[in-house]
């Protein structure tokens, strides 16, 4: 009855899980927050001169003032109207590496 | 009949230890100082950056046993965990592998800090070290 996850009765009428379409701006920065450790961390590898095929591919990635707000907070979806949908609504989001999206998308 | 060893029972105010405040803790070598940034700490000429100084911000629970396993190779049991790790392309691989769960900065081999010695730096002073006592003590 009580919970996160909790079964649909046939009772009532609706669905019992709600999340929002879109991320509030807290969650936003928080976003902006985590790409930019990230970057951090890419950055204090590539300074420490080491050279190796992880680098070289996550030097690639765009850092996140680089990156269009749209590929910050959501993710491309091929089922879902315009083809994108809330980058939260990927499992793991915060703790996953998502920063490009198929061009044109 | 044998004579009995008597001992003073000792009460605190016979116990007058002359005491001093005490500093933090260390132990072989200082404390590097809290300056140090997040992604990089400043190398003077003499001291260039060795290491890897890696700490686990965000666990790897359900992600997998491929990034627990890295986790392990790096040898970080726990979340707020620091190792330190020489500069080579294997460990480096292993960070990137982890970037989202970790966080890293570049130290000299000065910086670098065993298991014990970080324990050692974490543990609060006394608040007083004994200088000498004026009971004379029991060898």
């Amino acid at each position: 009855m009580f919970g996160a996850f909790r079964p649909t009765a046939s009772v009532s009428v609706g669905l019992l899980w709600k999340t929002p379409w879109r991320l509030s701006r807290t969650r936003k920065a928080n976003v902006r927050d985590r790409l930019k450790k990230v970057d951090a961390v890419i950055e204090a590898v590539r300074a420490s001169g080491v050279e190796c095929g992880a680098l070289a591919r996550a030097l690639e990635l765009p850092k996140e003032h680089e990156m269009d707000p749209k590929d910050k907070y959501t993710v491309f979806s091929p089922h879902d109207r315009g083809y994108r949908k809330g980058i939260h609504k990927v499992p793991k989001f915060t703790r996953i590496t998502h920063r490009v999206n198929p061009k044109g998308f | 009949m044998a004579s009995l060893l008597v001992v003073p029972r000792r009460t605190p105010s016979a116990l007058r230890a002359i005491v001093q405040p005490a500093a933090t803790r260390s132990l072989s070598t200082p404390a590097p100082s809290p300056q140090a940034s997040t992604s990089t700490s400043s190398d003077s000429p003499s001291e260039p950056n060795t290491h890897y100084r890696i700490t686990l911000r965000r666990s790897a629970i359900s992600l997998g046993e491929r990034k627990k396993g890295t986790l392990v190779a790096l040898g970080i049991h726990r979340r707020m965990q620091t190792v330190y790790h020489l500069h080579n392309p294997e460990t480096a691989g292993k960070i990137l592998a982890l970037k989202e769960l970790v966080e890293v900065e570049n130290v000299p081999a000065s910086a670098v800090r065993t298991k014990t010695e970080q324990k050692w730096e974490r543990k609060a002073p006394r608040g007083f070290v004994v200088v000498r006592n004026s009971i004379p003590q029991r060898s």
